[in-house]
């Protein structure tokens, strides 16, 4: 299965990727028109902030979510097929239990369509946009083997502990 | 194999789909009181404001047992267990034998024990039926009255003002959520509530329900007050569902005991979901925590060990409950908050740090013992609820970070190094690029 990965060492925090993942997500997938929609599109993959570093994070596509266990209305579900944790949006309701109980804090609140948002993985496309966005090819989507061959042995893990 | 599932809400279904994973051949027969196909309580007050339609109360399609091949008994009550002779009795003496028992009977509305509680237009909100009941009598009532400012009771407080009501909270403590909130926080949240038109009186407590020809006309209150309503709900918490153990062997204390596989002290009988205590992560005690989450979580793990093979090529291993937390999300008019743990400690050797930002909307504290967070609260930006909660539950040592953590932006990347390497998994090391 393929999963969304970033290089971090190769990230800005350029935030390509957010707008990109806003505007995949919009009605009108047009930036001038995006900007007017109502309600507002809005990005599915946050770049945090470590203390030194941008962190992209989205939805890992966990192997047992936590949030389909808490699930309380049935939308969430994870395909046996595709790996991937599907939000049926229409069956939704807003109670923020997936969002409490994500480890990553990974999904985002929509506070105007009172909706939490999760990478989809932009459904259907071959790339998700914010790959196709990414001007520094940090984020990739790849298999874990693929990726792992890509991240330089020596570089220093920047998430930890430096120390 | 022949399993037997009392109880149809989460803890029963998620039961059920886990024995179907592992067995898939097993005779499965859940058999509920209720006459209603998988729905979700949560959802009611939804249902009840009219947010949602009563069909999207589901939250398994309507196929799930044909397509799970489980046979269902709806509208039967069991009324008795026979351990020893492994099987049920149900109501009108009906016998249903089986090999492997889980008892998720769930729990009903404590009930306040006053008088009048009888009465016309008096409700409890924890059945389909209850609302449809309610809903049915909308056009005969102006006022509502909520005894209990929890959860349940300002859930069914929202739903009455969403429909057009006036609704009075009548709430015995000094505080809205006083089980999820701390002083602070309740305040904000009261706040928001009067401001959206729903009364709040504290400090009060019904002492009787007056009516008038058998229907509710008002409240009569402990300082000799009246209220006038013609509807009144009941949401004061709930108590397990036990009476079918009563007189069995099977070990009770306020709900039925269960060690870590879910399993009660006679083999072959499980329980999960909201009749069943178990062991509170933060607290160490055994308890019930009456929640979805749990509830499914505790369904599933008794599921696998039921159809666990235990010999032979195919055995498998036992799964385990790593035990039960508190923990709340709600949002009433814009306002979302989150609680978790111990929020008001009260006692000694606790440490509490704060973050209150009021013209942002912005609270947040967390509770501390030994440097290890036991509690949180987050009001308003509830984005990192999840990663509190890890930490929580992973007792890590956040000491370097405590500031951090009250910081708006604070997220997952700042406690990646912090996290036990155990806890980290393959695929979570690729992604937090702990490699090389």
């Amino acid at each position: 299965m393929k999963y969304l990965f970033c290089n971090l060492e190769k990230c800005l925090g350029c935030k390509s990727c957010e707008i990109a993942c806003a505007l995949e997500h919009s009605r009108s997938k047009d930036l001038f028109q995006a900007v007017e929609e109502k309600p507002s599109p809005r990005y599915r993959l946050k770049v945090e902030y470590g203390k030194e570093r941008a962190f992209p994070l989205a939805c890992r596509h966990c192997d047992e979510p936590a949030c389909v266990v808490a699930c309380m209305s049935g939308c969430l579900s994870k395909d046996s097929k595709t790996g991937a944790v599907v939000q049926d949006e229409e069956r939704c309701v807003g109670c923020w239990m997936c969002l409490m109980v994500c480890p990553y804090g990974a999904v985002n609140p929509d506070g105007e369509r009172k909706l939490p948002l999760r990478c989809d993985r932009c459904r259907e496309k071959e790339e998700p946009a914010c790959v196709v966005a990414c001007p520094t090819g940090a984020l990739v989507f790849m298999e874990p083997e693929e990726f792992k061959k890509t991240v330089t042995r020596n570089s220093q893990p920047v998430t930890k502990k430096t120390s | 194999m022949n399993y037997l599932i009392i109880g149809n809400s989460a803890a029963g279904i998620s039961g059920a789909e886990a024995i179907r994973k592992v067995d898939k051949t097993g005779k499965i027969t859940m058999v509920s009181a209720e006459g209603y196909p998988p729905y979700s309580r949560c959802l009611l007050s939804y249902y009840l404001a009219g947010d949602i339609e009563e069909k999207k109360l589901l939250f398994r399609p309507e196929d799930f047992y044909e397509k799970n091949k489980i046979e269902v008994l709806l509208g039967k009550k069991v009324e008795k267990i026979e351990p020893e002779k492994k099987k049920v009795i149900l109501a009108g003496k009906e016998e249903i034998a089986y090999d492997k028992l889980l008892i998720a009977t769930g729990a009903s509305p404590k009930l306040l024990n006053i008088k009048g509680e009888d009465r016309k237009g008096v409700f409890g909100l924890r059945t389909v039926e209850d609302v449809q009941n309610i809903l049915q009598r909308l056009d005969k009532v102006k006022v509502a009255a909520v005894l209990g400012g929890g959860l349940i009771g300002l859930k069914a407080a929202y739903g009455l003002r969403k429909r057009g009501l006036r609704v009075k909270v009548i709430i015995k403590s000094n505080r809205v959520l006083s089980q999820m909130l701390d002083e602070r926080a309740a305040a904000i949240f009261r706040k928001r509530i009067e401001e959206n038109g729903i009364e709040v009186m504290t400090g009060l407590a019904a002492e009787e329900i007056l009516a008038d020809d058998g229907s509710v006309k008002g409240l009569k209150l402990d300082n000799g007050a009246s209220v006038d309503c013609q509807l009144v709900v009941i949401g004061k918490g709930v108590t397990p569902n036990i009476d079918l153990v009563k007189g069995t062997a099977i070990k009770v204390s306020r709900g039925i005991s269960v060690d870590e596989k879910q399993g009660t002290n006679i083999s072959d009988i499980y329980a999960a979901g909201d009749v069943a205590e178990t062991v509170d992560i933060v607290s160490g005690r055994t308890t019930i925590n009456a929640l979805w989450p749990c509830a499914v979580e505790q369904g599933r793990i008794a599921g696998y060990n039921m159809a666990l093979r235990k010999s032979g090529e195919k055995a498998g291993e036992e799964h385990k409950y790593a035990g039960s937390i508190g923990m709340n999300s709600i949002e009433f008019f814009d306002l979302p908050v989150i609680s978790i743990g111990i929020t008001r400690p009260g006692e000694k050797g606790y440490e509490e740090v704060i973050r209150d930002i009021p013209e942002k909307g912005f609270y947040r504290k967390i509770v501390l013992r030994d440097n290890r967070i036991v509690g949180a609260i987050l009001l308003g930006r509830i984005n990192p609820a999840g990663v509190l909660l890890s930490l929580i539950r992973d007792k890590v040592d956040v000491s370097e970070i405590k500031d951090e953590i009250m910081e708006e932006t604070f997220n997952y990347s700042r406690v990646v190094h912090l996290m036990k390497e155990e806890k980290i998994s393959e695929t979570d090391r690729l992604f937090n690029q702990m490699v090389g």
